[in-house]
C-alpha cells in the first residue's frame, strides 16, 4: 500500500465518519424523533467535535506540508495547491451559502414558534379550566353548607336514613359526619362497599371551623405528561362544613359534615391536557435559547464537517488528478536531462493513465534507439580503430586523397617509405611535398587516365612501378604504386618500397648471367693458354733477339691474362654456383685464426689485429665457405688500407657474443673493421649486389659472395661506415674514418636437433 | 443581575450533618439552607420540574487499593408546580405531597433525618470509614434544550458537598 493510498484511506474514513454523523443528525431532525435527538445530543455533539478536530488536524498537517512544498519549490506543488484551492472553493462556497440561509431560518424559525397569541391562548385555557374547577368547588361547598344547616335544624342527631337522603339531594358520592378532631362518626356512600372515608387534612378542618365551610380539590395530579397518574383515585372535591348547633348551652362537641363529589372525568382530563400543554409550552419557551444554540451548533458543526470534508476531498482529488501529470512532467524533465531510464506508469485506465503509459513506451523506444545508435557508433569506432591499427602497422604506404585531391589520411608506412613528414601535409596537396612533385604528377595522371577508362571494367584500380629519388642523399626508391577510387570521390594510393626486391632480382639475374658467362668463357681459355704456350715452345727456338723477347713477352702476357680471366671466371662461377653449405658445429675463433695465419706478414707489420672473444659458443656453418668469407673480408680490408702508410693502416678482426636479457646467447658476431676511406652511400646500398666495388681492380663479387654465404648460414650481414663525430673536423659534421662489415650468426650448435633443422632450413633455395 | 440576586439570597449551606452509629446500623441526618433563585423559581412556575438529589456513599480506607465502597444511597425529590390547582407537588419515590407555596415545597426537600446508610452488619467496630455526601439541584434531568440554555448559569448551580470521617464507636 503506497503512502498516497494510505492517506486516501484515512481521509475517506474520516470523511465517511463525519458524513455518517451528520446523516444521523439529519435523520433525527427529519423524523422529528426529538427525544432521541435531545437525549443523545451532547454525545453526538462531542463526537462531531472530535471528528472536526481530527479533520482540522489532518487539514492543518496537509496545509503545512503543502506550504512547505511550495516554499521549497517542490515540483508540482503549485499545481496541487491550485487544484486543491479550486476544488475547495467549489465545495465550500455552496456549503457556506446553505449555512447562511439555514442560520437565518433556524434563528427566525425558532422565535416564530413562540407566539404571544399562542401563549395567551394557553394562559386563557388554563384560566378557564381553573375557573370551571373553582365553580365546581364553590357549588359543592354551598350544597354542603346547606346540608349542614339542614342537619343542624334536625337537631344534630342524624339518622343514617336522613343522611342518605341528604346525600341523594346533594348528588355527592360520599357524605359523612365527623367529630371535632375529624374522626368519622357516620358515613353513607353511593357505592355499596363499606369503606370509611378518609379523614380530612387538619388544614381543611381548621379553615372550615373558621369560615363555616371549606373545600379542596384532590387527586387532580399529573406527573407532567398530561394524563392522570395511573392507579390514583379519581379527582374529587372534598367539602367540609360545620354543623350549626341549635342549643348553644349544651356542651356538645362541634360536628362537621364532609361531602365528597367526584369531578366529571372529561373535565378532569381536559383540564389536565390544558395544564400539560401549558407546561410544555412554557418549558420550551424557557429553553428556546438552548434550542437555538443547539440547532445552530449542529448546523455550524455540519458546516465545519462539510467544509473540512470538502477540503480534504479537494486535496485528495487534486492529488489524484495531479499525480499522473506529475509523473509525466517528472518523466519529461528526466528525458530532457538525458535520462531515458524506465518511466513510472500511472495505473489507471483513464486517458491520463494512458498518457503516462504512452510516454513510458515512447521513452523506452527512444532509449532503445539511442542505445542502438550508441552501439553502432561504438562498432564504427572499433572498426576505425582496427583499420587505424592495421594502417599504422602496414609496411606499405597508404595515402587517401579527398575529392579535392587534398591529403586526407597518411599512414606511418608512407612517411617511412618516402622519408617525408607526409602527415604534416594533411589537408594540402601532394605536390606541395618537397621531392614528391613527380610522384604526385604521376599519380594524378594515372587517376585521370583511369577515370576516363573507368568504364572499361578493371575494377577501379591501377598499378604502376615508379622510381623516385628521395631523402637527403637522393636515394633511388623503387615503388610499386597502386591507386583506387573510393566512395565520395576519394582516392586511395597504396605504395610499397620494392627496392630490396628489385635488388634481389638483380642478384638472381646476375647469378644466372655469371654462371653462363663463366661456362662460355672458361671453355676457350685453356686452349688459348695451351696454344700460346705451344707457340712459344715451337717458335722460341726459331726466333732470336728482339723477336724472341717480344714473343716471350706476348705469350707471357697472354698466359697472365688468361690466368686472370680464369680467376675471374672462377669467381663468377663460385658466386653463381656455390655448393650447398655443409652446416657443422665449429668454433669461429679457431676458424678466423686459421685464416689469419695466411696473413702473417700483415699481422707482423701490425696492420692486421685479431681480437677474439672468450667463451664464444659454437656456431653451425660450412668451414670452407666461411673461410672464404673471412678471407674475402680481410682481403677487402687490407685492400682498403693499402694506400695508407704502414704505421697508420689498421684492420681489426673481432669476434663477440651478444646476449639477450635472460642471458641466453642471441648472436655471435664477426666484425672486420678497417680505417680506410669507407664506403660511398651508393655502395652501402648496393654493395652486396655483384659488380659493385670501391676498388679499382676487382670483380665486385667479393661482398656478393659474402652475402650469399651469409644467407646460406642464416646470418645477417651489415655494412656500415665508422663515423667519428667529434673529430678534428669542424661543425661537428660526422667524418667517415673507416668501414665495418659485421656478420651476425644466430644458429648455434647447442642441440643436435636444432642443427639438423637448421641445415634442412638452409638447403639451397636456387 | 446574577450578582444582585446572589447577594439578596443567602449562600446555600449545609447547616447540619450527622452520621450516627446505632442499633440498626448507620443513619444519616442532614439539613440544608438555601433559597430558590428568582430564575429557578420562575422556571418552576412555568412548569419545569426541579430535581433535588442527595447522595451519600460510605467508603472504607484501603492503603493498598482504591478505597472500598461499602454502600451507596441516593434520594431524588421532584418538585413540580401544578398551575391548575396552584399547588406544588413534591414526589419522592411513590410518595406525593402537595404544598400551596414554593417555599413550603422546598422546605420539605431540604432536610432528611434518620436516613439509613448501612446495615448493622456492614460496618464493624473499626475506624477508617468515611462518608461522601452531596446535595444538589440536578440539572441533568431537565429537558435537554433547557440544559443547554442554563449551562453555566450560577443560579442553577446549587451543589453542596461534605466528606466526613466516621468516629470510632465509644466503648460501652
Amino acid at each position: 500500500m503506497t503512502k498516497a493510498s494510505r492517506w486516501a484511506w484515512v481521509i475517506s474514513l474520516v470523511v465517511v465518519t463525519g458524513a455518517a454523523l451528520v446523516l444521523s443528525f439529519l435523520l433525527a431532525i427529519a423524523t422529528n424523533n426529538r427525544s432521541f435527538y435531545e437525549e443523545h445530543y451532547s454525545w453526538l455533539f462531542w463526537l462531531n467535535l472530535t471528528v472536526a478536530a481530527l479533520l482540522m488536524l489532518v487539514i492543518g498537517i496537509a496545509a503545512v506540508r503543502m506550504v512547505l512544498r511550495v516554499q521549497r519549490g517542490k515540483f508540482g506543488s503549485r499545481l496541487l495547491l491550485k487544484l486543491a484551492a479550486i476544488f475547495a472553493l467549489v465545495g465550500v462556497l455552496p456549503g457556506v451559502l446553505i449555512y447562511t440561509v439555514s442560520y437565518q431560518f433556524v434563528s427566525r424559525g425558532i422565535e416564530s414558534w413562540f407566539d404571544v397569541r399562542v401563549e395567551g391562548a394557553l394562559d386563557a385555557g388554563l384560566a378557564l379550566g381553573r375557573g370551571t374547577l373553582d365553580a365546581q368547588i364553590n357549588e359543592v361547598s354551598q350544597q354542603t353548607l346547606l346540608a349542614a344547616e339542614r342537619l343542624g335544624d334536625m337537631g344534630g342527631d342524624a339518622q343514617p336514613l336522613a343522611l342518605e337522603r341528604l346525600r341523594e339531594q346533594m348528588g355527592a358520592s360520599d357524605l359523612a359526619i365527623l367529630g371535632a378532631s375529624g374522626q368519622v362518626l357516620l358515613s353513607v356512600s353511593r357505592t355499596t362497599e363499606l369503606s370509611k372515608p378518609e379523614r380530612p387534612p387538619l388544614s381543611l378542618l381548621s379553615s372550615a371551623r373558621s369560615a363555616r365551610v371549606a373545600a379542596q380539590l384532590e387527586g387532580l395530579d399529573d406527573d407532567g405528561s398530561g394524563v392522570p397518574v395511573a392507579g390514583s383515585p379519581p379527582a374529587r372535591i372534598r367539602a367540609l362544613a360545620i354543623v350549626p348547633s341549635t342549643d348553644v348551652a349544651l356542651a356538645r362537641q362541634e360536628r362537621f359534615l364532609m361531602a365528597t363529589a367526584l369531578l366529571p372525568a372529561t373535565l378532569a382530563t381536559n383540564a389536565l391536557a390544558v395544564q400539560s400543554a401549558y407546561r410544555e409550552y412554557q418549558q420550551r419557551s424557557l429553553a428556546r435559547e438552548g434550542l437555538r444554540k443547539m440547532y445552530i451548533g449542529t448546523l455550524t458543526l455540519t458546516l465545519i464537517l462539510a467544509v473540512f470534508g470538502a477540503l480534504l476531498l479537494a486535496v485528495t482529488l487534486s492529488n489524484q488528478l495531479v499525480k499522473p501529470l506529475l509523473l509525466l512532467a517528472e518523466g519529461v524533465r528526466q528525458v530532457a536531462k538525458g535520462d531515458l531510464g524506465v518511466k513510472q506508469v500511472f495505473g489507471s485506465r483513464d486517458e491520463l493513465g494512458g498518457l503516462t503509459r504512452s510516454f513510458a513506451d515512447m521513452t523506452g523506444q527512444l532509449s532503445e534507439a539511442r542505445s542502438l545508435v550508441q552501439r553502432s557508433v561504438a562498432q564504427v569506432e572499433a572498426a576505425r580503430t582496427n583499420l587505424q591499427t592495421i594502417l599504422d602497422n602496414l609496411s606499405s604506404g597508404v595515402i587517401v586523397f579527398d575529392r579535392e585531391g587534398l591529403i586526407d589520411t597518411v599512414n606511418p608506412g608512407a612517411t617511412r617509405i618516402v622519408r617525408q613528414p607526409l602527415s604534416a601535409y594533411r589537408g594540402r596537396r601532394l605536390d606541395e611535398v618537397e621531392g614528391m612533385e613527380a610522384f604526385a604528377a604521376m599519380v594524378w595522371r594515372r587517376f585521370e587516365s583511369h577515370a576516363d577508362a573507368a568504364e572499361s571494367g578493371d575494377r577501379g584500380h591501377w598499378q604502376e612501378a615508379f622510381d623516385m629519388e628521395t631523402g637527403a642523399n637522393r636515394d633511388t626508391l623503387s615503388l610499386l604504386v597502386r591507386g583506387a577510387f573510393m566512395p565520395q570521390g576519394a582516392r586511395l594510393v597504396v605504395f610499397d618500397d620494392i627496392t630490396e626486391l628489385v635488388s634481389a632480382q638483380r642478384i638472381e639475374a646476375w647469378s644466372e648471367v655469371a654462371r653462363r658467362l663463366a661456362h662460355e668463357i672458361k671453355n676457350p681459355l685453356t686452349p688459348i693458354q695451351l696454344s700460346a704456350e705451344r707457340l712459344e715452345h715451337k717458335l722460341a727456338a726459331k726466333l732470336e733477339g728482339a723477336d724472341q723477347a717480344m714473343l716471350t713477352r706476348a705469350v707471357a702476357t697472354i698466359v697472365t691474362q688468361v690466368q686472370a680471366m680464369k680467376t675471374l671466371v672462377n669467381e663468377f662461377r663460385d658466386y653463381a654456383r656455390l655448393p650447398a653449405a655443409q652446416l657443422l658445429p665449429l668454433d669461429l675463433n679457431v676458424l678466423v685464426a686459421e685464416v689469419l695465419s695466411l696473413y702473417a706478414t700483415a699481422q707482423e707489420a701490425g696492420t692486421l689485429v685479431f681480437a677474439a672473444a672468450a667463451d664464444l659458443p659454437l656456431i653451425v656453418g660450412d668451414a670452407t665457405q666461411l673461410r672464404q668469407v673471412i678471407h674475402n673480408l680481410v682481403q677487402n680490408g687490407l685492400d682498403a688500407v693499402a694506400e695508407r702508410p704502414v704505421g697508420l693502416a689498421l684492420v681489426r678482426v673481432k669476434t663477440e657474443a651478444a646476449y639477450t636479457e635472460q642471458g641466453a646467447v642471441r648472436a655471435v658476431r664477426l666484425h672486420v673493421i678497417d680505417n680506410g676511406p669507407g664506403f660511398t652511400d651508393k655502395v652501402l646500398k648496393r654493395s652486396f649486389e655483384p659488380y659493385v666495388t670501391t676498388k679499382s681492380k676487382g670483380t665486385g663479387l667479393g661482398l656478393a659472395v659474402v652475402k650469399k654465404i651469409a644467407d646460406e648460414h642464416g646470418a645477417r650481414a651489415r655494412l656500415m661506415n665508422v663515423v667519428v663525430t667529434d673529430s678534428a673536423g669542424a661543425q661537428g659534421i660526422p667524418v667517415v674514418c673507416g668501414a665495418q662489415v659485421s656478420l651476425s650468426f644466430s644458429k648455434f650448435a647447442l642441440a643436435p636437433a636444432l642443427t639438423v633443422a637448421a641445415s634442412t632450413d638452409t638447403a639451397p633455395a636456387h | 443581575m446574577a450578582l444582585v440576586s446572589s447577594l439578596a439570597l443567602a449562600e446555600p449551606q449545609l447547616t447540619s450533618f450527622e452520621v450516627v452509629r446505632g442499633e440498626d446500623g448507620l443513619t444519616l441526618s442532614f439539613a440544608t439552607r438555601f433559597d430558590l433563585p428568582a430564575s429557578v423559581e420562575d422556571a418552576l412556575l412555568k412548569g419545569v420540574p426541579l430535581y433535588f438529589v442527595a447522595d451519600a456513599t460510605l467508603f472504607r480506607d484501603r492503603w493498598y487499593w482504591r478505597d472500598q465502597l461499602i454502600s451507596r444511597v441516593s434520594r431524588t425529590w421532584r418538585v413540580i408546580y401544578q398551575p391548575l390547582t396552584r399547588t406544588y407537588r413534591v414526589s419522592f419515590g411513590g410518595l406525593n405531597q402537595s404544598y400551596p407555596s414554593a417555599a413550603e415545597a422546598v422546605s420539605a426537600v431540604r432536610r432528611v433525618a434518620g436516613w439509613k446508610l448501612a446495615e448493622p452488619g456492614q460496618v464493624d467496630a473499626g475506624d477508617g470509614y468515611y462518608v461522601e455526601f452531596s446535595y444538589k439541584l440536578d440539572t441533568t434531568l431537565l429537558p435537554r434544550p433547557m440544559q443547554i440554555g442554563i449551562d453555566g448559569q450560577p443560579d442553577w448551580s446549587l451543589h453542596l458537598e461534605r466528606v466526613q470521617r466516621l468516629a470510632a464507636p465509644k466503648e460501652p
